[in-house]
């Protein structure tokens, strides 16, 4: 046990006084010196290792009453009280008391049987609160994250821009869009159109017409296999950066993505680069005079497989 | 510490103030329970960064707060009022330069500071929970970042959110739920714009002050660990507080980041580009240098496809931050010289070199693009 303080203090010899002080040591938290107050004749610090046995009111030390007497006096200088410093986890390994110390436990307190019933009492409060929020709340923040899709076509500009065959050619175009509260505005956005060859256009198309479809499964529009117009979204189908067309050492023209390098032929099939699939094909119609029309539809980037989600 | 007030002199209106305080709330004990902290081993300049830190956010709140004065979150007047920012009012330039050079300097201290935990050792037992709670704190400190990026509305906003966002819809069964949680719709627009600004201005903080707060209590329960060498006799007879020699280089630290952090606003302010818009014109979507790495390492070919993009944009980063999280659980040897943890000093190191070498190759690769 650790001594305790106002124990007597035994030498050898005889009594000399009390413990008025113990000392820890910061790092092995153990007691390392005790202070003696000896009887009017000033305090002696007297290491652990002079004391030879503790018990509940006396420390009986090795030494002769005369050799500690000889010890220098106990400087107080040298110390700060454990409530002065911070020193994680020395106070759990303190027991030095001069004894409890206690205060009345309320009338009403006592035999209170039903403590573990008001516990819970408050969880089933806290959970009649908190559930009937859950639904709303998720509700209240999920209003805008599905909008329906729109199908409207868009003009985007004359077909008289594509000079030559097999060249991506960047149609950038006015969108107006009605955000919430916010007046309408018009935001830019881009496509890439190709005037295909009839292998670009295998390519694209293998023999078959491409119908695309709404949310509910009926049918839009459907680009013909053998009309030789090409709308690309101008989103990247690897994160959704924005391609452009571009000349490249080896593969010749191409569309390139900026950000992570997929690279992509006329047709929009992947030549090289993260891209999981080519690149999206939009619904075109060409006017007799030209006028190009699209649906401005946008896919969630980094599938094998296209999901629209405008 | 004498309680006792100067020699027989009346005391002044600022000692009877202290002394009414204090009689109430016992601050003296209190300052003294703060800064008598024993640090094991002597203070050190390595041991600078986690007060950096609180440092640097105090001042990114103090000029966040002051940047809302002006700054409107809608996407018909962020980027004007962030122009306005920028042009008209008086330091404007410097308040707003000052917080985006800030976040570099947090990101920048962040990873001192959990690099020397790791080398120290000091995430070992018994302070498993303060490293826990350091990681969450990392994550959130990326969070602002993400989150703040946006707000100017301008090309380099809008188009690292798009693409941040799509790598979160990479995550397998929520990935669409979360992105179109975080945009607001399917596409970046002014619900993304409200929902970055709340999650920026306050929730992020909001957390990051419980958290924060949270790191220091265990820090305190456990105490600081000291220097991975030297025996009880050498630590205690080199043991000081924490005032003054550590506040002093703690103090040293801020300045000297603080003098950085505004040398950089002053002579590299922000400078917009144009207004944010789903066609980026000729600008080459880039994201803020301390997320380039990722950026670079997904041009690789061996993430390319649905099932590499998935390895690199959530299996990697996921990977790396659980084996983070489990590490003070399975690293239970009590050895804390980085020199006796091989296996410990080749990852950092390994670690430390790609994050550099992809960085780099992303500002190389910049050149390559026009």
């Amino acid at each position: 046990m650790q001594p305790q303080l106002k124990s007597k203090v035994r030498c050898a010899d005889r009594e000399v006084g009390e413990v008025s002080k113990v000392i820890m040591d910061p790092l092995s938290f153990e007691v390392s010196h005790l202070v003696v107050s000896m009887n009017g004749e000033g305090e002696r610090q007297v290491p652990m290792s002079a004391v030879l046995t503790v018990t509940d009111d006396v420390v009986q030390l090795r030494s002769s009453s005369s050799e500690i007497l000889c010890m220098p006096p106990f400087t107080r200088e040298d110390y700060v009280t454990l409530h002065e410093v911070e020193i994680p986890g020395l106070e759990r390994h303190v027991h030095v008391n001069p004894g409890e110390v206690l205060v009345p436990f309320p009338e009403l307190e006592r035999n209170v049987k039903r403590r573990a019933f008001f516990t819970k009492l408050t969880y089933a409060t806290g959970l009649f609160i908190g559930l009937p929020l859950v639904f709303p709340v998720l509700k209240f923040l999920m209003k805008p994250m599905y909008a329906s899709l729109d199908n409207r076509w868009l003009k985007i500009g004359n077909i008289g821009k594509v000079k030559a065959d097999d060249v991506g050619v960047q149609f950038q175009y006015k969108r107006k869009v009605k955000e919430a509260y916010l007046p309408e505005a018009e935001i830019e956005k881009n496509v890439w159109l190709v005037k295909a060859t009839s292998s670009v256009l295998e390519k694209v198309y293998q023999g078959k017409d491409m119908e695309f479809r709404d949310a509910a499964g009926r049918p839009v529009w459907t680009n013909k296999k053998d009309i030789p117009f090409l709308a690309f979204s101008g989103k990247c189908p690897h994160l959704g950066c924005a391609f452009k067309w571009r000349k490249h050492k080896v593969l010749g023209q191409v569309f390139l993505c900026p950000c992570h390098l997929s690279i992509y032929d006329a047709s929009g099939k992947v030549l090289d680069g993260p891209a999981p699939r080519p690149l999206d094909l939009l619904p075109i119609q060409v006017s007799a005079s030209g006028e190009v029309q699209i649906i401005d539809m946008e896919f969630k980037a980094g599938t094998k497989s296209q999901t629209r989600i405008v | 510490m004498s309680d006792t007030p100067s020699s027989g002199a009346q005391p002044t209106v600022a000692e009877k103030v202290f002394t009414f305080v204090d009689e109430r709330v016992g601050l003296k004990l209190l300052a003294a329970k703060m800064l008598n902290e024993a640090v094991p081993g002597g203070s050190r300049w390595a041991y600078v960064f986690g007060s950096i830190l609180l440092f640097i956010f105090g001042m990114q709140a103090v000029t966040g707060v002051l940047l809302m004065f002006y700054y409107v979150p809608t996407a018909d007047h962020a980027y004007a009022s962030t122009q306005y920012i920028l042009h008209d009012v008086d330091y404007g330039w410097f308040l707003l330069s000052y917080h985006f050079w800030g976040s570099s300097a947090m990101v920048l201290c962040v990873f001192a500071h959990m690099s020397q935990v790791f080398l120290w050792g000091a995430y070992k037992k018994p302070r498993e929970l303060i490293w826990l709670v350091g990681l969450l704190l990392f994550a959130l400190v990326m969070g602002f970042g993400f989150t703040g990026y946006l707000l100017p509305w301008d090309q380099r906003a809008y188009w690292a959110t798009t693409v941040g966002v799509e790598i979160v819809d990479k995550m397998p069964v929520l990935g669409d739920f979360l992105a179109r949680f975080l945009k607001g719709g399917a596409t970046p627009g002014q619900m993304t714009l409200s929902r970055f600004f709340v999650i920026h201005v306050m929730v992020l903080p909001a957390a990051l002050i419980a958290l924060a707060g949270l790191h220091l209590f265990l820090f305190r329960c456990a105490g600081p660990a000291g220097p991975f060498r030297g025996t009880p006799t050498e630590l205690k007879a080199k043991t000081d507080y924490f005032f003054p020699r550590q506040i002093w280089k703690d103090v040293v630290g801020m300045a000297v980041v603080f003098a950085c952090i505004s040398a950089l606003a002053f002579w590299e302010p922000v400078v917009l580009l144009d207004e944010a818009t789903p066609d980026p014109g000729d600008y080459h979507p880039e994201p803020e240098w301390y997320f380039l790495f990722i950026f670079q390492h997904l041009r690789l070919k061996m993430f390319s496809g649905e099932l590499g993009q998935f390895f690199g944009s959530i299996g990697l980063p996921g990977a790396l931050g659980i084996m983070l999280i489990l590490l003070p659980f399975f690293d239970r040897d009590s050895e804390r010289n980085i020199f006796k943890r091989p296996l410990a000093l080749i990852g950092w190191v390994v670690l430390t070199a790609s994050i550099v070498l992809f960085t780099v190759s992303a500002i190389i690769n910049r050149d390559f693009l026009d």
